[in-house]
């Protein structure tokens, strides 16, 4: 007869807390990247989720809200949210223009001198951005607000027409400078409220905070 | 084996907003005690809850019926978001007091529920082979989400201690539940 081993390996053992939910939030991120690249590391998480999965009987029901017509509005943007930064983008091309005035005017920081502006903002949001390209540079400056809240980023987008969003990434502090997307005049900027690291599968989630169309000097 | 959100899950992978809605109304109550009980708080867990349900509709097409049950998956998925909520929280305002209180309560009504239903599974006959304290640890860890730093602060013992005495909690249970 074999005996029992005293301890679980260490790979398995980790998997159980991270089914336990015991780790920390470093711990817990780096089982996560774990979970995507090793099948058998997943597989033993699978395991310990069904070994502990009788305990969910003591979680009691609780009625929740209908909160249907807020998630909806988040997934399905292409119907409600484009039509909405399209709206925003018509009232920053007038009530933005002297904001915009404002800021081509500043003394240019370093040669090349930007060659096309934005001014980001939403009606509901106290959120403002402006931002420049110039050369193969685009520098997104805040002007107003705080950062994202616990567990949450904002994230930039461009926005060809009527195309799909498509990211420019997670901003990680108020001003940032990144190479410059493929951008012309009249294309759209928009910053949304996303999960920690930015929407999943590359596509926005949350609600956009602020949003305005490129202009050339 | 009938497994009527796993079927919901695999249509809502193939976009169908139908299935979405009726996910919504069979599990969001479940999905909605699961957060209250880790996050403690009504508005954090109605802000949590949406969070949930756009990850349904964006990951359902990654959940494999054959790993498990469909409620075991989003309750996993619930858990995760609410945990990792949680370590946010707590890991910007140190010294958090609320969650040490939040687990001694849970070991006596889940068993006498469990009772009470003519259900004990052998998870609760597993648990009984554990010292008291052990597996009021684990059973609270589960539930409530608490980490290690605060477990130890609770039952007053050093980190590696609580580390120690939860992965062999964790080795008997799964002995137990594998005879």
């Amino acid at each position: 007869m074999t005996s029992a081993p005293l301890e679980l390996p260490e790979h398995e053992a980790l998997a159980a807390e991270y089914v336990l939910g015991v780790l920390g939030l470093a711990e817990r991120t780096a089982v996560e990247s774990r979970l995507k690249r090793e099948p058998a590391f997943a597989a033993l998480v699978h395991d310990w989720q069904n070994r502990l999965s009788d305990l969910n009987d003591d979680y009691a029901e609780s009625p929740a809200p209908n909160l249907l017509p807020q998630i909806e509005a988040r997934l399905f943007p292409q119907t409600v949210k484009v039509r909405r930064w399209f709206g925003w983008a018509a009232g920053a091309l007038t009530a933005g223009a002297i904001a915009v005035a404002a800021f081509v005017m500043l003394p240019p920081p370093m040669p090349p001198a930007p060659t096309m502006t934005a001014e980001l903002s939403a009606e509901a949001s106290p959120l403002r951005y402006a931002a420049a390209i110039a050369g193969d540079q685009l520098t997104l400056t805040r002007l107003a607000g705080t950062d994202a809240e616990a567990g949450k980023d904002y994230e930039l987008w461009i926005i060809e027409g009527d195309k799909a969003p498509v990211s420019l990434g997670v901003l990680t502090a108020a001003s940032v400078t990144i190479p410059a997307p493929q951008a012309a005049a009249g294309y759209i900027l928009a910053i949304t409220l996303e999960p920690k690291g930015g929407g999943p599968d590359g596509k926005p989630t949350g609600p956009v905070l602020a949003a305005g169309p490129l202009k050339t000097i | 084996m009938d497994d009527p959100i796993a079927q919901l899950l695999s249509r809502i992978a193939a976009q169908d907003r139908i299935a979405f809605r009726q996910i919504y109304s069979s599990a969001s109550a479940k999905l909605m005690g699961v957060l209250l009980r880790i996050l403690g708080n009504r508005a954090e867990a109605e802000d949590a809850l949406q969070e949930v349900f756009t990850r349904v509709w964006l990951r359902a097409n990654r959940y494999e019926a054959d790993k498990g049950r469909g409620m075991t998956w989003l309750i996993a998925l619930a858990r995760n978001h609410a945990i990792d909520r949680l370590r946010a929280r707590r890991e910007t305002q140190s010294g958090d007091e609320d969650a040490m209180n939040a687990v001694i309560d849970t070991a006596p009504h889940a068993e006498t529920r469990l009772i009470a239903a003519g259900e004990v599974k052998r998870i609760n006959q597993c648990f009984e082979t554990l010292e008291a304290e052990k597996a009021a640890a684990l059973r609270g860890a589960y539930l409530t989400g608490t980490s290690y730093l605060d477990l130890a602060a609770q039952f007053n013992v050093p980190l590696n201690t609580m580390r120690t005495w939860l992965r062999r909690s964790l080795l008997k249970l799964k002995e137990c539940m594998e005879q």
